[in-house]
């Protein structure tokens, strides 16, 4: 068994080189999106030019605009994991993708996707915790 | 399996104490003794994808703190936070702990629960179904335990919607629009005058339907812990159906507006709780 990544940049880095030296850019993955409807132009999209987009974000290159449309559509859906025909975690690609068009893997200049966390996310959270959790709750179960 | 159990719950569950308190009675009603953990001290980081460095510390420490807690075995409820535990977390970090999902949890012990089910709860109830939760086919289990309810009628439906649950949607409006619209039109369609939640996102983005819909929207533990005599209270849903901002402020209330603080009440909580689903 492999030993495991010591950090999640380096978790990454192999999952990517994992991801390139097995992707076919068949299309399947794709194809089989519930979501492409909901990209702009994706209904007519090539599937193999919007997965060579995908996997050019994982080389930290600014994949084409069919394929920004698409990692913003994605909602983790996982059809895309069972269509992939070479076993690739398809979504978790998608993902990556993401994250490098976030700018988040060093990728510079403006980045193609904002990032998903809400404004005051935390906040919000130990906000709703005082309302629904007893201190002797909170103090237990959240520290 | 274990009798010991660390139950993480997640964080954007805590709007839905009702939610967290029914888990933990129904892990308890099958003899677990439950460790409960969530809130933003345990978060998996699936929300720092935009900061890596930040997700990364948050994921090291939550696994460390669950690898204190010594259970062996982390029973998550969010399934976010499984996914994110499962294809992040767990590939750079030393876990010391089994991951199972609640619903396969309480499903295995589903003989030892049935006898709890003591009340009859007369409803006609349909389960809404996301696809996307590829690791766990919680659908068909939350089904069979909805069964287990004595009075309790389940909708055979084949209504499934994108996304592991509905906040996954929320990132693209037109497909919650749709996805709602679905749940209306099943559950319309099949007179039921129930809708199940699974989760916690979508308990939370589909609860105020009941203020233009004829059917009650209720997370489904808590239809099993009803039927086990426990009394719940969704908070979060009453907030939501007040509808103007002066009746949301009078249903929240000054003490509780004070403990969340009175700039981030009205700033952030205060328009989510106005927002109604679109559908």
């Amino acid at each position: 068994m492999p030993e495991k990544a010591a950090t999640l940049h380096a978790h990454l880095d192999d999952f990517i080189k994992d991801t390139l030296s097995r992707c076919t850019r068949c299309g399947k993955c794709f194809e089989a999106c519930p979501m492409t409807r909901y990209g702009d132009g994706l209904s007519k999209a090539d599937p193999k030019t919007v997965v060579s987009g995908v996997l050019d974000w994982l080389q930290q290159t600014p994949g084409n605009e069919e394929s920004v449309q698409w990692l913003k559509v994605c909602t983790q859906s996982s059809r895309c994991i069972e269509a992939c025909p070479e076993g690739i975690n398809a979504m978790k690609m998608v993902r990556v993708g993401q994250m490098s068009a976030m700018g988040s893997l060093g990728l510079q200049g403006a980045p193609a996707l904002s990032g998903r966390e809400a404004k005051d996310f935390f906040r919000v959270i130990n906000a709703f915790s005082e309302t629904q959790m007893t201190p002797d709750e909170m103090a237990r179960w959240q520290r | 399996m274990t009798d010991k159990v660390t139950f993480w719950y997640g964080c954007n569950v805590v709007r839905h104490g009702d939610i967290i308190h029914s888990a933990i009675a129904l892990l308890e009603a099958v003899g677990i003794e439950v460790t409960p953990a969530g809130g933003a001290g345990y978060c998996c980081g699936t929300a720092k994808d935009g900061n890596l460095r930040a997700a990364e510390g948050m994921g090291k420490r939550t696994v460390e703190k669950f690898n204190e807690h010594g259970t062996g075995q982390v029973v998550s409820w969010c399934p976010s936070c499984y996914r994110h535990m499962n294809a992040f977390m767990g590939e750079y970090t030393d876990t010391q702990f089994q991951l199972s999902h609640f619903t396969q949890l309480l499903h295995a012990r589903r003989d030892v629960l049935a006898i709890k089910l003591t009340n009859r709860i007369e409803r006609k109830v349909l389960l809404h179904k996301h696809f996307g939760f590829h690791e766990v086919d919680v659908n068909p289990l939350v089904e069979d335990l909805l069964r287990l309810i004595p009075g309790l009628e389940l909708v055979e439906t084949e209504t499934t919607v994108p996304g592991h649950m509905c906040s996954a949607l929320s990132r693209v409006p037109a497909a919650l629009k749709d996805a709602t619209r679905a749940v209306c039109d099943a559950a319309n369609g099949a007179k039921a005058d129930t809708v199940a939640t699974v989760f916690h996102s979508c308990q939370r983005l589909l609860c105020a339907l009941e203020g233009s819909e004829p059917f009650k929207v209720v997370n489904y533990v808590n239809l099993l812990t009803e039927s086990m005599g426990m009394t719940t209270r969704d908070d979060y849903k009453e907030w939501k159906l007040a509808g103007s901002e002066e009746a949301v402020v009078a249903a929240v209330g000054n003490e509780r507006i004070a403990a969340m603080g009175e700039k981030l009440f009205r700033d952030s909580i205060l328009p989510e709780l106005l927002k109604q689903p679109s559908k």
